[in-house]
């Protein structure tokens, strides 16, 4: 008894961590391609999750429309509970393991920059890191192709409309003090500056404030007439919230992480009507599109497409079909597109070669364009920097204000 | 089991032959294991060096001193915001910045430690958590450290040579580990280790027979700290990139976690249950796709609750594990390592 337990824990010890691969490039055989991607399914960003399962919905159609030149997309997908030392041994190991040939999305940007230079270091493409962080494009990085519009375009585009279009003077600003409300402050301050113009106000708020009366008092005090909100859902619905009781009602105008309307009416108790808001593309997934004022706007057409036949056949039955849900979809598409356009010969080095040939490729999101590649130019990594405004109205649905917009890259610390 | 003779026998650092043999043979084992395995588990390893270290210190004070911390990831904080702002700031190499990284966490370990001479149990446990929370918001303010957006580790030289690779890494980490590890053991063994023990045991009574509560006590949070600030340190270089999000209270109760898993008021347990530990939340991400395991899970998740939130069964399974393993080895797997060794104590007879 005692012997045989002996051997058989030696015998497992042995065989743990053994197997066998060989293709000519890693990931790719005659019949399937291996793309990887990493979601929080659980944890603090598990809203979030559902852009792994729009992308993983999305392959399973193209399979099921014959896949891509005879090979098949195989999507390994883990739940990294946004932590990044959880994604970074997620990634080794499919990647040692399994053989990932190019990754795709993978939400957050500090789990991102767990793996960045592992990925870069084996020359792995990766496309559409889910989240607008500069860090994707500023150095732009050979293998890297961003497609999430940047947050630095919201606050341009935001700033302008606001000026010029609804004639405010008093523009102000709430932003998270990380990354994605500094570059809102940042794009809103280089257009005030351009104008000749200054904020009145610029609160920071920290993504644990939960009572928002300081913040709106600041506000109130500068006597701002349109505020921009560069913070979480949730705390946009705080403010909005806390601004209403005490009779503080500017213009609100918030970023693409608040475009999905019927959610945000949902959590702001139907306070989010009136409210301005960026968009990259996809109108409101629910389909719930008010007045059209631009007929290329938003690819509706493309859009009730993915509602019948991706998210309809091939969605777990209690998903949300959403913003999040299509913005899977919408961040893999670029990746699609050039993996048909490589044919049946796949390398990672066409694939990059067939990526820098994007131009104005449209999907479900604004136009994306890549180039070949230059190390002093982010615009050439950039891939999508268009977006447009909405405006939320009754039930959630939305107006279309504004034709897509194009944005301007502004160099960090400048 | 062992019988002792002589006073000298209980304190000496390896208790028998067959334990420096052992202990030989698993410097040995760690020594090629890089080597025999692939680069991911190289990480892993690497991973769980950096969490049996937290948890050996930890257990320093919660095992052997009674005092319980639910604050460690702060410190871990501290150590790897340390560690990165003198290197880049400071320009220190890197040794010297985590040890000195190591030493500012021991000081705000050893000022922790004074509150912690009025507060006992619970009490304790929330001015530790405060601490532990506080810290990651203070950080979260200060630009100078990155504030909200975060800090990039520099390259990494250690006595004038690049390490880039998980192997590499490994051979900076596991000998800090070994050498930690030893350390606490030894520490257990000479008086400040007996000082500790009477204090967990009675504190009257170790008062009495002169012990310094204030000293032995604030060491006891010193030292747990700097081991923290150490592990820190290193984990920053694991990831290359930090944000004071990452520390978080479950962090804190991770570690905790760990320790009381391992088995409390031992060295080798809470190494045991950091590795154990550590391993179930990497890999039980993998669980549903275990053949036939991992399709019934599915099933089960569709049935009753949601098909995307399937992803939770990890949790569930964690917690089931811990649940199992405190029912059925109150002392963690430390007890049932003394059980084990028991029945094999007689073999091959």
């Amino acid at each position: 008894m005692k012997k045989t337990l002996l051997a058989a824990l030696i015998g497992m010890t042995v065989m743990f961590g053994f197997n066998a691969a060989g293709y000519c490039e890693v990931g790719v055989t005659d019949t399937e391609i291996h793309i990887g991607q990493w979601g929080p399914q659980t944890g603090p960003a598990a809203a979030w999750g559902a852009v792994a399962r729009g992308t993983d919905a999305y392959f399973k159609w193209i399979n099921a429309n014959g896949g891509i030149h005879g090979r098949k997309l195989v999507h390994h997908f883990f739940d990294d509970a946004y932590n990044p030392a959880k994604t970074k041994a997620g990634v080794k190991q499919l990647q040692e393991q399994t053989g990932i040939f190019a990754w795709v999305s993978g939400v957050g940007t500090a789990p991102g920059l767990a793996v960045k230079e592992y990925l870069l270091e084996r020359k792995i493409p990766w496309v559409g890191p889910s989240s607008g962080s500069r860090h994707w494009v500023d150095p732009p990085e050979k293998t890297i192709f961003n497609v999430y519009p940047l947050y630095l375009g919201d606050a341009q585009i935001l700033t302008e409309y606001a000026i010029t279009k609804l004639g405010k003077k008093k523009i102000a600003i709430v932003y998270q003090n990380d990354d994605y409300g500094r570059q809102g402050l940042e794009g809103a301050e280089f257009v005030m500056k351009e104008k000749g113009m200054a904020l009145v106000a610029s609160v920071p708020a920290a993504v644990t404030d939960t009572d928002m009366k300081p913040h709106v008092m600041k506000l109130k005090q500068s006597e701002a007439d349109a505020v921009l909100l560069f913070v979480t859902p949730g705390g946009v619905a705080r403010l909005i919230g806390t601004g209403k009781a005490m009779q503080f009602e500017p213009q609100w105008l918030s970023t693409t992480t608040c475009g999905d309307f019927p959610l945000m009416m949902a959590i702001t108790k139907g306070l989010y009507k009136g409210v301005i808001s960026a968009s990259f593309g996809m109108g409101q997934p629910t389909g719930n599109i008010g007045e059209l004022q631009s007929s290329d706007a938003p690819a509706l057409d493309l859009l009730a497409t993915y509602k019948e036949e991706v998210y309809d056949k091939y969605a777990s039955k209690d998903e949300r079909w959403g913003y999040t849900f299509s913005t899977g979809i919408g961040l893999s598409e670029p990746l699609v597109e050039a993996l048909k356009r490589c044919g049946r010969d796949l390398t990672r080095e066409k694939l990059v070669q067939e990526l820098e040939g994007l131009k104005d490729f449209k999907g479900l999101m604004g136009r994306i364009t890549y180039a070949p590649f230059d190390p002093e130019d982010p615009m050439c990594r950039i891939g999508q920097n268009e977006i447009y405004l909405q405006e939320c109205m009754d039930g959630g649905q939305s107006k279309i204000l504004t034709d897509w917009q194009e944005t301007e890259y502004i160099p960090s610390g400048e | 089991m062992d019988m002792k003779r002589a006073y000298y026998e209980d304190v000496r650092f390896f208790s028998s032959g067959a334990v420096v043999f052992w202990f030989a043979a698993l410097i040995i084992a760690l020594g090629i294991y890089p080597f025999v395995f692939k680069n991911y588990y190289v990480y892993v390893a690497n991973y769980v060096a950096i969490n049996i270290m937290v948890v050996v210190g930890l257990n320093l004070l919660v095992g052997y001193t009674g005092q319980i911390s639910l604050g460690h990831a702060g410190f871990f904080a501290v150590g790897a915001y340390g560690t990165i702002a003198l290197m880049t700031q400071a320009h220190f190499p890197f040794l010297a910045a985590l040890i000195s990284a190591g030493f500012i966490a021991a000081i705000l370990g050893f000022l922790l430690g004074l509150p912690a001479l009025r507060l006992e149990g619970p009490y304790l446990a929330i001015a530790t958590l405060g601490f532990g929370v506080t810290i990651t918001q203070i950080i979260g303010k200060i630009d100078l450290l990155g504030g909200r957006q975060g800090l990039h580790a520099p390259d990494l030289i250690v006595l004038g040579r690049h390490l880039n690779t998980d192997r590499e890494f490994y051979f900076l980490v596991v000998p800090i580990t070994v050498l930690l590890v030893l350390f606490a053991r030894n520490l257990t063994k000479t008086k400040v280790g007996r000082a500790f023990v009477a204090i967990r045991d009675a504190e009257i009574a170790a008062e009495t027979i002169g012990v310094n509560l204030v000293m032995y006590k604030t060491l006891a949070f010193a030292i747990s700290a700097f081991y923290a600030g150490v592990a820190g340190g290193l984990y920053a270089f694991v990831l290359r990139f930090i944000d004071p999000e990452l520390f978080g209270l479950f962090m804190s109760i991770m570690f905790l976690t760990m320790a009381v898993v391992g088995g409390l008021g031992s060295v080798m347990g809470p190494v045991a249950g950091a590795m154990l530990l550590s391993w179930l939340d990497l890999e039980l991400r993998n669980i549903l796709s275990v053949p036939y395991l991992g399709q019934w899970l599915r099933q089960l998740s569709e049935q009753y609750f949601s098909l995307t939130g399937v992803s939770n069964i990890q949790f569930i399974v964690f917690g089931g594990i811990l649940i199992f393993i405190m029912i059925f080895e109150p002392l963690g797997l430390y007890g049932f390592w003394i059980r084990t060794k028991k029945y094999w104590k007689t073999w091959p007879f």
